[in-house]
């Protein structure tokens, strides 16, 4: 006490020498470290979230999956025959297009959404009163490098909407109403937070799910050790759909990467299928895909798992479904 | 007048940080980020003997040695960014520090003996530029200390104002756009940098004790450029002097002696004594005018005496002695680290490379790292890959593009792809698939070569299927992202062995 009265006396009072300046500098900055034990408890927000709340989209058709050569043109088409982009998006909503950006390719070797599809997306969700239009991945190469090189930054950005790196920091735990793997998984709070969530995978082939499709491009909103998700994927990946509950999916099937992925590299490994599928369901949508590619999609984990547990619209045969040609 | 020096130097420290901070991902600063390095003649000189190999950097800095010619050291005292942080710690010296004519000698005669082991050493083929050179010194801190340092505090103060106070908004947007710019998305953090600032506080800090004390008694670059402006053609003159040794005892090279005429080589054209002169009777001119009392000075000390002969003598067998043990040892040393992508072998690598950290500095993915002393003294601060840290990035090229010395060589994006660092290899005991017979196989999901250099086979013995993955030698380019991805922890059940 002594001490900190001299302390205090020779601040106010008397001119400080150098050396007490900097000693009262050392001591001061030795303090902030304190911040933490004073401030958090203030600004201490819960640490879990339990999922979106499931919104009823009234669109014309379930499915609907346009040929053509323009993927922008295909992508305006297929909104359109859902009933136009005013059936996802309300007036004011805060969007997030979640494309998959994830990996350090060009738009020809299909390892990314198509550029042109995000595109339509965003310019068909701003016409239809959207406030603001979010575009994120968490990447697995170099962020800057997937962006730039997916062509998907140049592309949305020119059409208004707001790509950026999501902060790691800014996550919050996944809380379940039932036991799930992925309880206390952290998940980005950019998509939780957004009002309309579209889901813009890239139909391709992977190792391990045989393709990967909408419900693993949902896996770019998920942080922690990612490589963990692979166990027991099929579970974990219904259940993060059932968690984000996006509103549209749109999976590019233009150019299809058909072997060596999720990477490929090789323009080679590509096939041209020159369609686009918009649906209000993950699973039908995911399901639909596979036919394209002629894929059982009872082989792919997630979508076996999906279809025992009865979640989504598993009956492709029951499913509203338009077909439009070029 | 003394403002401008100042000014100069802030100038040149700031373009130098400038330099530096835009070498990063996609390098698109004004001057390309070898600059300061080429500017060098040590470095040029030193790599291209040491190295066999003629770089381009040595025209551009034979001009800085005509330069030095014609008006002196200048580059001491208005260019070196080492020099404005020396200053700027000799600020708080605040003494003056009358040292003798016989002790400056002494003490100047040093840096001449470093000059002279470096290049012996060049001759022979090693490259010891790298210990002392200025200006590797201040990048090596400024990118490996200073950047990180600031990018990490900024960051932090960012998480903390929007995370823990909650300012979003345009707060948010202001970090985002930092984030895509200054800042850069990763937060660059280096193994063992304190020591390299510790260096660079020794260097520094010595100053706080003797003015200059670095450029006086050790710098080889001031030695190289002593003994080019020892002949100089601008020279300072002193007519009509009272001797009241103020020009001395403030002399921040001690190149001024008692009698106020001084050597030529020592001063790096501060100005001070013109400025401090009580009766104005100090000027500089140059030499093919007429003058009256400028005698011409030698350069280092006059003759070798024991002592100096001895620490010769002994540094060199140090520095020899680091090296010289045989081929065989370096192949074994290198084996212990992943050297960055189309490095040249052991040897020819740790010839060219002047440590100055452009390559870690600039790695996308912050992958790049200083060695330590796995590779014996002689690979101190040189790059390696640690793939845990971040992996190579399949289709960058840009530590060949930063490295002033070619120790890295600039590849194209085709012959990256071939380029291998290492060879990946699978720990059967900790893989998830083989010792547990649970899916995984993130290894050759990320594997960037286009027909997978990471296979799989299928494996029904023990239940339901599981991809167990194994590694084709032949494709491999060891570029570390299966260990960088490995969901195993805390060691990694894939990983890259040096080649």
């Amino acid at each position: 006490m002594d001490r900190f009265k001299l302390l205090l006396e020779r601040c106010t009072r008397k001119r400080m020498s150098r050396g007490q300046f900097i000693k009262l500098c050392i001591s001061g900055l030795a303090l902030l470290p304190a911040y933490r034990y004073f401030l958090k408890p203030l600004g201490a927000q819960p640490s879990g979230a339990s999922g979106r709340s499931k919104r009823t989209i009234h669109a014309n058709y379930d499915l609907v999956a346009v040929g053509g050569h323009d993927p922008y043109a295909m992508t305006v088409r297929a909104i359109e025959a859902m009933g136009g982009m005013g059936r996802f998006v309300r007036k004011n909503d805060a969007v997030l297009i979640k494309p998959n950006m994830g990996w350090d390719r060009t738009p020809e070797q299909a390892a990314n959404t198509n550029p042109l599809v995000v595109a339509a997306l965003v310019e068909l969700a701003f016409k239809a009163g959207a406030k603001k239009v979010n575009v994120f991945d968490i990447t697995c190469n170099d962020p800057r490098r997937s962006y730039e090189n997916s062509g998907i930054q140049k592309a949305a950005q020119d059409k208004g909407a707001s790509v950026y790196f999501p902060e790691e920091w800014n996550s919050t735990e996944a809380r379940f109403a039932y036991p799930s793997p992925l309880e206390n998984w952290p998940i980005l709070k950019d998509a939780l937070s957004c009002d309309t969530l579209i889901n813009v995978p890239v139909l391709k082939h992977h190792g391990l799910t045989g393709l990967t499709l909408s419900m693993k491009n949902l896996m770019g909103v998920c942080l922690g050790n990612r490589g963990l998700m692979h166990q027991d994927i099929g579970r974990k990946l219904v259940d993060l759909t059932d968690f984000l509950k996006p509103e549209l999916t749109v999976i590019d099937a233009f150019r299809v990467l058909v072997r060596n992925g999720p990477t490929g590299g090789d323009v080679g490994d590509v096939v041209e299928k020159k369609t686009i599928l918009a649906s209000v369901d993950s699973v039908l949508a995911d399901s639909y895909a596979c036919r394209l590619v002629d894929v059982d999609p009872r082989s792919i984990p997630y979508l076996a798992h999906a279809f025992e547990r009865g979640f989504g619209i598993c009956d492709i045969d029951k499913a509203r479904i338009l077909k439009l040609g070029a | 007048m003394a403002i401008l020096r100042r000014l100069s130097q802030a100038f040149f420290l700031c373009l130098f940080v400038y330099i530096l901070w835009s070498t990063t991902y996609p390098l698109k600063g004004l001057l390309p980020p070898e600059t300061f390095f080429t500017l060098d003649p040590l470095i040029m000189a030193a790599v291209s003997l040491s190295g066999r190999l003629l770089l381009s950097g040595l025209a551009v800095s034979a001009c800085l040695l005509l330069l030095t010619l014609a008006v002196g050291r200048f580059f001491c005292g208005w260019v070196c960014p080492l020099g404005a942080c020396i200053d700027a710690a000799g600020l708080l010296n605040r003494k003056r520090s009358d040292v003798s004519d016989a002790h400056n000698r002494r003490m100047r005669s040093v840096k001449f003996y470093i000059l002279l082991i470096i290049l012996v050493c060049a001759v022979f083929g090693i490259q010891l530029a790298w210990v002392f050179d200025p200006m590797v010194i201040m990048a090596r801190s400024v990118s490996l200390n200073l950047i990180p340092g600031l990018t990490f505090a900024m960051n932090k103060a960012f998480v903390f104002l929007v995370r823990d106070l909650g300012w979003t908004g345009g707060v948010l947007d202001l970090y985002r756009a930092l984030k895509a710019s200054l800042l850069g998305v990763n937060i660059y953090y280096f193994s063992h940098s304190f020591i390299i600032l510790l260096f660079f506080i020794f260097v520094v800090g010595t100053s706080a004790v003797l003015k200059r004390f670095w450029c006086r008694a050790l710098c080889p670059l001031g030695a190289l450029y002593a003994f080019f402006a020892s002949v100089a053609l601008l020279g300072r003159a002193v007519t009509s002097c009272t001797h009241c040794r103020q020009c001395k005892s403030r002399c921040r090279m001690g190149a001024i002696k008692d009698d106020a005429s001084y050597i030529k080589g020592e001063c790096i054209l501060c100005l001070d004594c013109l400025y401090d002169c009580p009766v104005q009777a100090t000027r500089f001119q140059w030499s093919f005018l007429p003058s009256a009392e400028t005698k011409p000075a030698p350069s280092g000390g006059a003759g070798i005496n024991r002592r100096d002969f001895l620490f010769l003598a002994c540094s060199l067998l140090l520095a020899l002695g680091a090296r010289f043990r045989g081929e065989e040892t370096l192949d074994a040393t290198r084996r212990a680290v992943i050297r960055p992508p189309g490095a040249p072998p052991e040897k020819e690598f740790l010839d060219r490379c002047i440590r100055c950290g452009n390559c870690m500095k600039v790695c996308i993915t912050n992958g790049l790292q200083p060695v330590m002393l796995q590779t014996g003294i002689a690979g101190l601060w040189t790059p390696q890959l640690v793939p845990e840290t971040g992996y190579c990035e399949y289709s960058c090229t840009l530590c060949g593009k930063v490295c002033p010395t070619q120790a890295i060589p600039s590849l194209s994006v085709e012959q990256k792809h071939r380029t291998s660092l290492g060879l990946a290899v699978i720990d059967r005991a900790m893989c998830l698939p083989w010792a547990r017979h649970e899916q995984c196989i993130v290894c050759q999901e990320h594997c960037p070569v286009s027909s997978k250099a990471i296979k799989l086979q299928e494996d029904s013995l023990y239940g339901p299927a599981v991809l167990k993955p194994y590694v084709e030698a032949q494709l491999c380019i060891g570029c570390g992202i299966c260990q960088n991805k490995c969901p195993v922890r805390p060691t990694r059940a894939i990983r890259v062995r040096p080649l």
